[in-house]
């Protein structure tokens, strides 16, 4: 049983401005130790690492700059590659911002996280230990693991010594060296939420995998399918069967009780009006990402080792600051003016999301005004067993007289955008 | 819907807008349209029903192409010295004397130095398009200076309002007329064909890359992502009265990456000639009955709608 006086949960920061904050991403490295087939970062590469240099300009441009980042509260956010393989410079980095933070009396000061999502392989070294030690109450960490060895395993592989993907006889899965840090992670985070990314070879794997997460202690799963056109034909109906025998599992065993997947919402599966419900998903222009050059953009997807097709977008740098006229778009994006007729008319429209970058890799000229629809069909599949999910879990609670008290306590579950 | 066809007749056409065109001497590459090409364009407007703008150089054209240009109705758009033309191109200030519309193209610093002789000119033609060639470089202290000279043209309108002449200049006196957007349609209601038998979204887009096509006269058109060229597909414009300005797609491009998001000096450039037609517009009222069937222009306490976005839902 956690000591809820020694837990390291991030919650124990009090200040903290929860809905009201500022997101700014340290790409400190593109560098990773796995291969994982589905990931994004088509650039990957040990080459381009931060320096402390381009980390101190902008943290002083950025904290020299409040008009442009008058949030109440700021997440600071690492990413890789693997974050963790800097964790030296990360260190760094987070001493001199709380100190900045502390020496410009800055609002910030008191309402900051440090955000990690990690691979989960060095989580137990001193070093990453003594830095969730140092920073405690103000750390969040999700480490993602895919579910059970053959599905984690399938996807996410150690690359090569000489950093390449392994030929497929010479695959070697990861799931043994995360699973281990699990237990540490929880007693540190008990309530860390993990990350689970289905493309088409997963389908099969996702009840048991959710399943096995529950019982790995792992209460909080966000799940979504990947954006990009990987789907085949009949995908869908896979997919749709993975989840109604997931709602069974979880309903007939009670698993709803403490527990959440993404993939059952209530709000989801609705039409949307074209004028009331037309804000744009996700979060790009709203954040910041910093990569090794000193480069700024929109969101970490619009880096050049995440995309497939087109040139970054970079909206600024550390030297220049940042271009304004390049985030109006950004700012400015909304649902129907991005969207297909079709998605606009949609019956189930609701919870159906997109990722800014990925329109933008996907589209036929260089916009992020181009809706990318490929997970259309696997989004009516989740409707419609997420209304067979609701539907059998709310008669079953009525029967047994516990609606009302499921509804007072239910936890929301996350909404998986990327 | 598509309505005009805008055709080059050379490389070196001369510019009409805000994009610089390459300069006339032979060794920057004067390539004149194909005759075969032209005919073919000019086919295309017919059967598209498309109302053709011949942009020409400053060089004359062989004696061939007459034929097949007057082949159609059409308008000229020309350099300034040229004869025979609807609109006439004055590059760089120059004072001038025309009977038909003049388009000035001047840098901030060409109007700001020389908006008294402009102001004279405005008896001397029968409509006046000033078009700033460096929008994109305005600071505040320039949208100042902007704000200043616009007060002092518009005095000038008024007078020669007084003195019972119309004079015509777009970036005071078409707000007044206006009741809703009239923007320059690139990609939308215009499209250009270029010396090279292919199609672009406006001739600055020719000349910026010419990879950058939306068709050619074999294949047809084909207009990738053509609601974006559309008002309502502009978050920011749709949202906008100052319906004189020419909401220039490849500046938007140029300065934002989208061709359906303007940048914030042309909007601040776009509601200062607003606010000063506003002013105009009560201005001559004092003097009269004008416009009867034209509003007020609305007092709005912004000058770039992006700064409102909050309240658009």
């Amino acid at each position: 049983m956690v000591n809820k006086k020694e837990s390291l949960v991030y919650e124990a920061a009090g200040q903290w401005k929860d809905g009201a904050a500022k997101n700014i991403t340290f790409i400190v490295t593109k560098d990773c130790q796995l291969a994982c087939k589905y990931c994004y970062l088509v650039g990957k590469n040990t080459k381009e690492r931060m320096s402390w240099d381009v980390a101190k300009r902008s943290i002083d441009y950025i904290l020299d700059h409040k008009e442009y980042f008058s949030e109440e509260s700021v997440i600071w956010d690492f990413i890789g590659g693997e974050p963790f393989l800097e964790i030296d410079l990360i260190d760094k980095i987070c001493d001199y911002l709380k100190m900045e933070m502390f020496r410009r009396n800055h609002h910030w000061f008191n309402s900051y996280r440090f955000s990690f999502s990690t691979n989960g392989i060095n989580y137990h070294t001193d070093k990453v230990q003594n830095f969730i030690k140092k920073n405690a109450g103000h750390v969040s960490i999700g480490i993602t693991i895919d579910g059970t060895k053959r599905k984690h395993d399938l996807n996410r592989i150690w690359k090569t010594k000489e950093g390449f993907s392994p030929k497929p006889e010479e695959e070697k899965g990861s799931y043994e060296d995360v699973v281990k840090n699990i237990p540490l992670w929880l007693e540190q985070f008990p309530n860390g939420g993990t990350k689970v990314t289905i493309s088409s070879a997963d389908i099969p794997f996702i009840k048991e995998s959710v399943l096995h997460l529950y019982s790995l202690g792992i209460h909080e799963v966000n799940i979504n399918v990947v954006f990009e056109d990987v789907w085949k034909d009949g995908d869908d109906k896979l997919f749709e069967e993975q989840l109604m025998q997931l709602a069974d599992a979880i309903i007939d065993n009670k698993y709803y009780l403490g527990n959440t997947c993404s993939f059952f919402s209530d709000s989801i599966g609705k039409p949307l009006d074209k004028d009331l419900d037309n804000r744009n998903w996700c979060g790009a222009g709203r954040m910041l990402s910093i990569d090794a050059a000193g480069n700024f953009y929109p969101c970490t997807r619009f880096a050049a080792y995440s995309l497939r097709s087109k040139k970054p977008i970079i909206i600024g740098n550390v030297k220049d600051g940042i271009n304004k006229n390049l985030l109006r778009p950004f700012l400015t994006l909304d649902r129907t003016t991005q969207s297909p007729q079709e998605c606009i008319d949609c019956e189930v429209a609701s919870g159906c999301a997109w990722c800014q970058g990925e329109n933008y890799d996907a589209a036929d000229t260089s916009t992020v005004y181009q809706r990318a629809t490929a997970i259309c069909k696997m989004h009516k599949a989740r409707v419609r067993a997420n209304n067979y999910y609701w539907n059998k879990l709310y008669r079953k609670l009525e029967m047994e007289g516990q609606r009302e008290e499921f509804e007072k306590n239910k936890k929301k579950s996350n909404d998986v955008i990327c | 819907m598509l309505q005009y066809l805008v055709i080059l007749l050379d490389k070196t056409s001369t510019s009409f807008c805000h994009y610089k065109a390459p300069s006339n001497s032979p060794k920057e590459g004067r390539t004149l349209i194909p005759l075969e090409t032209l005919r073919q364009g000019i086919r295309f407007g017919m059967m598209e029903n498309l109302m053709i703008q011949y942009v020409y150089p400053d060089h004359e054209l062989p004696e061939e192409y007459q034929e097949v240009l007057e082949s159609i109705d059409h308008s000229k758009i020309k350099p300034y010295g040229q004869e025979d033309a609807d609109v006439l191109v004055v590059d760089g200030f120059q004072q001038v004397k025309a009977t038909v519309p003049v388009v000035l193209r001047v840098t901030k610093k060409e109007l700001f130095a020389h908006q008294a002789e402009v102001a004279e000119m405005l008896a001397d033609v029968p409509r006046l398009n000033v078009v700033l060639t460096d929008v994109e470089t305005f600071t505040e202290a320039d949208f100042e200076a902007y704000k200043e000279c616009l007060t002092r043209l518009a005095a000038n309108v008024e007078r020669l309002y007084v003195d019972g002449k119309s004079p015509q200049l777009n970036l005071l006196t078409d707000r007044m007329m206006l009741s809703q957007m009239n923007n320059c349609g690139a990609g939308d209601t215009t499209i250009t064909l270029a010396p090279n038998g292919k199609f672009y979204v406006c001739p600055a887009f020719y000349y910026e890359n010419e990879a950058d096509s939306i068709g050619d006269l074999e294949h047809g058109l084909d207009i990738k992502n053509k609601q974006l060229y559309k008002l309502e597909y502009a978050p920011i414009c749709r949202h906008c009265d100052a319906w004189q300005c020419k909401r220039c797609i490849w500046l938007n491009r140029k300065t934002t990456l989208e061709v359906n998001t303007p940048s914030h000096e042309q909007c601040v450039v776009a509601h200062l000639e607003r606010n000063a037609s506003k002013e105009l517009l009560q201005n001559i009222r004092k003097h009269g009955t004008f416009l009867p069937e034209q509003e007020e222009i609305k007092e709005i306490d912004y000058l770039d709608p992006f700064d409102k976005r909050d309240t658009w839902q």
